[in-house]
């Protein structure tokens, strides 16, 4: 019976993979630094040993920067390669595919869910860095293993997310002080612009609309619903009052809400606008009516890392061209 | 005595190709290094810290999903049985879900919550279906698979209904239902090795009570088998063994089902041979599943559940085609 139900739990499985875990109680992310000087040169600098308390409360002592850093996770990927540490990292998991660096780094699997302990050891890596999409039970095979994991917590703010490149600078040997300052400054420039609307279009996110009676949205606790409000945005989960943070909604309530916009976070499935102006019952909707259906990038809205800020760009554009002229 | 040969040394040449094959290759000749302690370090690392454990792990599971599908086989008279008939696997799916959904403290007791209340449920969902099943002081055959498939259906739809409710887990929860080994290591085999000993143990000496019944509980009766005693047995040690690997392996499908089957085309449907060739063939057939779960993609590896099926219907339907004793059940 569980086969049943199976593709359906694959494709949120696969969904909420990259996603932002829903709940907002997160545990202190910064780590305890022993030692008080901070890195300050791009390259990484050689630092004394260090303590850090990592996402699961576990006390990681490095020796030295490490230069062999395995990725257990494309958001993790993505931030080494934004920090400057890419030239680090020895090994990623399977759906690590940002940048296009990353894809000629040995993968360790991770596609099923089931990391590749003997390939990870064979690396020889003096870091393992784990996000949320991995199981104690993987920490503690590898720690058991004598490597030295550190699990990063997933952000659920913007501010949240600049902590973790910190907290991945520090133990990589990066500083991110101008990384951070570049990605605030462009929020920022986001806030100002959207600042004079009066009036905020009602977006509806598609991340899965295999059946279109009552597709998968992002709702409350997420990036999707964040990125979406701060962008100028009404999500529309949110406006009918759902509180599940992968919520199916009922075409009938996508009706009633009548969106104005529609964010196609499935394109990279195949889903295009022309299929959505083909859907029995969609041609209701003030965004079919208008061709107001974007196709759009998910991993910039689902991978808790610094593309959130390319994905808080976009959407802002998508859903205010005319300030962005 | 061939028969037993033959299975053992199928079941040793298993145990030494998944020592010998993973993702990451090691030689013959490098393999024999690290045996004898000369090798490299990290062949070190792989071969005892994560091939052997693994390996044991996997085979005590198929000893014990063969060892059950045996026996529930023979309780039900049913070639339909396979050791999650009456709901060991929805009980075991329904325990592990509820447990991940809860956030743990990383700590010996916080990793080994899963498993537990994995072995609990499943244990707890088989004796619900007992207590449902059982009418005066007997436990008709029918009224116990109703009840089970009832239940387990009830299970099931409960641990759908919790994973999509709370999908951060869902990925994990996946895996486990597929049959990925969740935790792996010395510590998971120590845990079940006691239920897996007692319940195969037993189950190995059930083939006598086993035929008897093969003629239905009355004629059974009369042949002097005591068969509400004998079901229960058979239902507590089959159970047991189950419940036990399952709640670290994850749920694998098919070894319990075929495993028996196989054993019965090739060796004859006497049960007291069976259920002990069954528990080896188990082993043995789990094992080379496994070693292609870890090398068809790799260095991906696939959950072994998915394996089972995939690769074990094929084999099955083939050797069902081509077996001489065809009228064997």
């Amino acid at each position: 019976m569980l086969r049943k139900t199976l593709p359906l739990i694959l494709l949120i499985a696969l969904l909420s993979a990259c996603a932002p875990q829903t709940t907002p109680t997160v545990a202190p992310v910064a780590p305890t630094v022993a030692a008080t000087e901070a890195p300050v040169t791009a390259a990484p600098t050689e630092i004394p040993a260090k303590r850090y308390t990592d996402g699961l409360g576990r006390e990681i002592t490095l020796e030295t920067t490490p230069q062999r850093i395995v990725s257990l996770a494309p958001s993790n990927t993505e931030i080494l390669f934004a920090i400057g540490a890419g030239s680090q990292v020895v090994g990623r998991d399977e759906f690590s595919d940002y940048p296009a660096e990353a894809a000629s780094i040995d993968s360790i699997g991770g596609s099923f869910g089931e990391y590749n302990a003997e390939a990870i050891v064979a690396l020889e890596p003096d870091l393992v860095l784990a996000a949320e999409i991995n199981t104690p039970e993987l920490v503690k095979q590898l720690e058991d293993l004598g490597l030295t994991v550190f699990y990063l917590k997933n952000p659920v703010t913007l501010e949240e997310m600049y902590v973790n490149l910190d907290v991945v600078g520090q133990l990589t040997g990066h500083d991110v002080t101008d990384l951070i300052d570049s990605l605030e400054a462009r929020v920022a420039a986001v806030d100002e612009k959207i600042a004079p609307i009066s009036a905020r279009p009602t977006v509806f996110y598609e991340i899965d609309a295999t059946d279109a009676s009552k597709p998968y949205s992002y709702g409350p606790g997420t990036f999707g619903d964040l990125l979406i409000q701060r962008a100028g945005g009404a999500n529309l989960v949110t406006l009918a009052g759902i509180t599940d943070a992968y919520p199916q909604v009922s075409l009938e309530q996508i009706v009633a809400a009548n969106p104005s916009a529609i964010i196609l976070g499935d394109s990279m499935w195949g889903v295009t606008p022309e299929a959505v102006l083909a859907r029995a019952g969609w041609d209701a909707l003030d965004a079919v009516k208008n061709n107001q259906i974007f196709p759009f990038d998910d991993n910039m809205v689902s991978r808790p890392g610094p593309r959130l800020v390319d994905g808080l760009e976009q959407l802002a554009k998508l859903l205010h061209p005319e300030l962005f002229k | 005595m061939r028969p037993y040969l033959s299975s053992l040394l199928f079941l040793l040449i298993a145990l030494l190709l998944s020592l010998a094959i993973g993702s990451v290759f090691i030689s013959p000749q490098e393999l024999w290094q690290t045996i004898l302690g000369n090798g490299t370090e990290i062949n070190h690392s792989i071969l005892w810290k994560i091939r052997l454990p693994r390996t044991i792990l996997i085979a005590l599971t198929g000893a014990a999903l063969g060892g059950s599908g045996a026996a529930y086989q023979g309780l039900f008279r049913n070639p339909l049985a396979d050791p999650f008939l009456i709901g060991v696997a929805s009980g075991a799916g329904l325990g592990a879900v509820i447990a991940m959904s809860i956030q743990w403290p990383y700590s010996f007791w916080g990793l080994m919550a899963i498993p537990l209340a994995a072995f609990i449920a499943a244990l707890l969902t088989v004796f619900i279906v007992y207590l449902l099943a059982r009418v005066g002081r007997t436990i008709p055959t029918t009224n116990l698979i109703l009840a089970g498939v009832a239940f387990s259906s009830f299970a099931t739809s409960l641990t759908s209904f919790l994973m999509i409710r709370s999908t951060s887990e869902v990925r994990r929860a996946l895996g486990w239902l597929l049959g990925g080994a969740s935790q792996s290591g010395w510590a998971a085999i120590l845990a079940i090795m006691p239920y897996l000993i007692i319940g195969l143990g037993i189950l190995a000496f059930c083939g006598h009570a086993l035929n008897l019944l093969q003629f239905g509980d009355d004629q059974a009766q009369q042949l002097g088998l005591n068969v509400s005693r004998a079901k229960r047995i058979i239902l507590t040690a089959s159970s047991l063994a189950t419940a036990a690997a399952v709640s670290f392996s994850g749920i694998i499908g098919f070894v319990g089902l075929i495993v028996p089957h196989l054993t019965r085309l090739w060796f004859g449907p006497d049960y007291r041979r069976l259920l002990p060739l069954s528990i080896l063939g188990g082993a043995t057939a789990l094992l080379l599943s496994d070693i292609l779960a870890r090398v068809v993609i790799a260095p991906q590896e696939i959950p072994v559940g998915i394996i089972t099926a995939l690769v074990g219907a094929p084999f099955f339907l083939w050797v069902l085609k081509t077996a001489k004793n065809q009228g064997y059940w």
